[in-house]
């Protein structure tokens, strides 16, 4: 029978923190995600994480790390409080070497956990623009709203429409639209006639589009998501509003775009060329389309780049055997500051924005068609 | 002219409310038993119509199968989740608790099996035209005023001239001295929440066609649910159908004079107001201690 003396396991117990520490320089890389995985954000759920784990496919394929990688899923359901406890989780217990938020509120909510552990958190899928220099650690591979109105507004101002009105989820993201059409419209010769703000759990309509048709726009930008922003749309068309419908890319969703009120719906998404593009894009597109049965969204693409993000970032860090901390990684990116992604090269800027180019799209027939 | 749209709008949905609601309301008075799941009928209900839609089945076999699957669900929650709870203690929290799991898994189910996202049904009956200047209307709003009448007065009827009806209220107002007249308060408690979860068939179909359904769908509508039982007067059917209206109507007119995002509160404020200055609601009879 074995026997220890007390000095013995008192040792062994002071010691098990720095042995746990040691087995974790060697163990897997722990990558995980606050995705709404529940609730009426769960499609997007759905769509970030299959590009998260497409991209792992392609790096363990690729023998791109030494160690493997371990994704750890946690659920946000879009809500601040829920993703504030995932994020703890994966900071605290799993010690997540890196990080994916999504939506504009879980995001901002989640940066300062983030921030304290100085772990990475990368998002795809959230546009609010005040996420630009949340944190050293905080970093987008998406293009902000205020990126996309941008583009958006002139183009359809050039169509002739002038007179504008706003429905806007009341959440950081809406708040965020509001302000940026506010400012920008009169910028490009139109006006902001209406605002209508709701909130995030609202799923009737057709009072909110009596108000919009009082204000007699010529087009309707709805500032919403998930579930709520098909039934904004359902409920405007429903009700006697017939005018352009336009967003941001939120409305990039199967879901919208199979809905028969999105016909002409008209928003921006960043421009990648699956096609055409290069071969890691057409890699990315032909296994998407392979795996799922369908094409690819751009949000797919930006979880994709922010998993493959980590693994060009930590194997640079290998190379030298630097320990993968979020600092190294934060230190490297400022460094190397372009890497080869899906859509072609990814640059990034000093707080951590990567610039893509934003094209205007349209839904026709249940397809996405480029406008400009 | 916008009061008037408005008005219309909220009586739509507020039909829609009073079915859901009378639903609820229906289970709780007879059975005392607070039916958190009810919204997960109203979404089983919702997804089934959307299944036979899709698949082209006949419009009255999919809201036949609709009505089905409600029942089946709310008889299944009556036999193997409440009966044994109340068989050990019963206590009103785990009761409570069962129900609000196995709404959650329901929500979780119907999100694996029928998708994550919005879904709707695509029919010629939610579009509004112009029928007077600023004024429209779609056909989904005759369609629902006249299926919560007959579902009403079918309801009212059934409870007033047969026995089953009679004997279910007095299952609300004496269960004791119901099974001392040798009547099974077993079998009332499945037939109550049979006939209360069949009304939400109905309004889930509609709301599939008008608002579209989302596997999160049921938690607003047993939030109505719930508001409109204490509006109405806990243990009041009638109450429960016309506050159910009532709240409808309220976070639709509340936009001739407040801000957009003040819709879903104002049936809130409707509520808080009857706790605070008409606790028994609007039927309810009030009780001293």
């Amino acid at each position: 029978m074995l026997e220890f003396s007390r000095r013995a396991l008192l040792g062994s117990a002071l010691t098990a923190p720095f042995i746990r520490g040691a087995a974790a320089q060697d163990g897997p890389y722990i990558l995980g995600s606050v995705f709404p995985q529940s609730g009426p954000n769960a499609e997007y759920g759905g769509v970030f994480t299959a590009g998260v784990q497409l991209a792992i496919q392609h790096m363990e394929a690729d023998k791109m790390l030494k160690r493997p990688i371990r994704y750890i899923s946690e659920d946000s359901q879009a809500l601040p409080q829920q993703g504030v406890i995932a994020m703890t989780k994966l900071v605290n217990i799993d010690k997540a070497h890196w990080t994916f938020a999504a939506f504009t509120a879980v995001s901002k909510a989640v940066a300062p956990i983030g921030d304290r552990a100085k772990t990475v958190m990368i998002n795809g899928g959230a546009v609010g623009p005040d996420l630009s220099g949340l944190s050293p650690y905080f970093w987008n591979v998406i293009p902000l709203a205020h990126l996309e109105t941008r583009a958006l507004l002139p183009y359809l101002v050039g169509q002739g429409k002038k007179r504008f009105a706003l429905v806007y989820v009341d959440d950081p993201l809406g708040d965020a639209i509001l302000k940026e059409l506010t400012e920008q419209l009169p910028k490009v010769g139109a006006e902001l006639v209406g605002s209508f703000s709701i909130p995030r759990d609202a799923q009737q309509f057709g009072p909110v589009a009596a108000r919009v048709r009082q204000v007699r726009p010529d087009a309707v930008y709805i500032a919403s998501f998930g579930a709520q922003q098909s039934q904004i749309i359902k409920g405007l068309r429903n009700n006697g509003v017939s005018q352009q419908l336009c967003s941001y890319s939120a409305m990039n969703l199967a879901s919208v775009g199979s809905l028969p009120e999105s016909e002409g719906m008209t928003f921006t998404v960043q421009k990648v060329d699956y096609a055409g593009g290069d071969a890691l894009t057409r890699r990315f597109a032909e296994d998407f389309r392979r795996a799922h049965n369908k094409e690819p969204t751009v949000y797919n693409a930006n979880y994709y780049n922010g998993t493959r993000l980590f693994g060009l970032l930590a194997a640079e860090l290998e190379k030298t055997n630097t320990a993968v901390t979020g600092d190294s990684l934060k230190d490297t990116l400022h460094r190397v500051k372009k890497f080869p992604l899906v859509g072609g090269l990814g640059e990034f800027d000093a707080q951590g924005n990567m610039m893509a180019a934003i094209e205007v799209v349209q839904w026709k027939g249940g397809q996405l068609v480029k406008l400009a | 002219m916008l009061f008037v749209q408005l008005l219309l709008g909220g009586v739509q949905n507020g039909a829609l409310y009073a079915l859901t609601a009378a639903g609820f309301a229906l289970i709780f008075g007879a059975t005392k038993v607070f039916h958190v799941a009810h919204g997960s009928a109203f979404t089983l209900a919702g997804y089934v119509f959307l299944y036979g839609w899709t698949h082209n089945w006949n419009s009255l076999l999919s809201s036949l199968a609709a009505v089905a699957v409600a029942v089946a669900f709310g008889v299944g929650m009556e036999r193997l989740v409440y009966r044994p709870i109340q068989r050990h203690e019963g206590s009103f929290f785990t009761v409570f608790v069962a129900a609000f799991g196995v709404s959650i898994v329901v929500q979780n189910l119907v999100g694996v099996f029928a998708g994550r996202g919005f879904a709707s049904i695509d029919t010629p009956l939610s579009n509004a035209s112009e029928v007077l200047p600023e004024l429209f209307l779609a056909d989904v709003f005759w369609v629902a005023i006249l299926v919560a009448l007959v579902m009403f007065v079918a309801l009212t009827l059934f409870l007033s001239r047969t026995n089953a009806g009679v004997a279910l209220r007095a299952l609300a107002q004496n269960p004791d001295l119901l099974r001392a007249y040798g009547l099974s308060s077993s079998r009332l408690s499945m037939l109550a929440f049979a006939l209360g979860s069949a009304l939400v068939a109905p309004a889930a179909i509609l709301t599939a066609m008008t608002t579209g359904l989302n596997e999160a769908v049921g938690n607003h509508v047993m939030l109505l649910s719930m508001a409109s039982t204490i509006v109405g007067g806990v243990g009041s059917l009638r109450g429960a159908a016309l506050a159910g209206l009532l709240l409808g109507v309220a976070e639709s007119v509340v936009l001739v004079f407040l801000e957009t995002q003040w819709a879903s509160a104002a049936s809130f404020l409707v509520l808080f107001g009857f706790i605070l200055f008409k606790p028994s609601g609007m039927f309810g009879a009030a009780v001293a201690k």
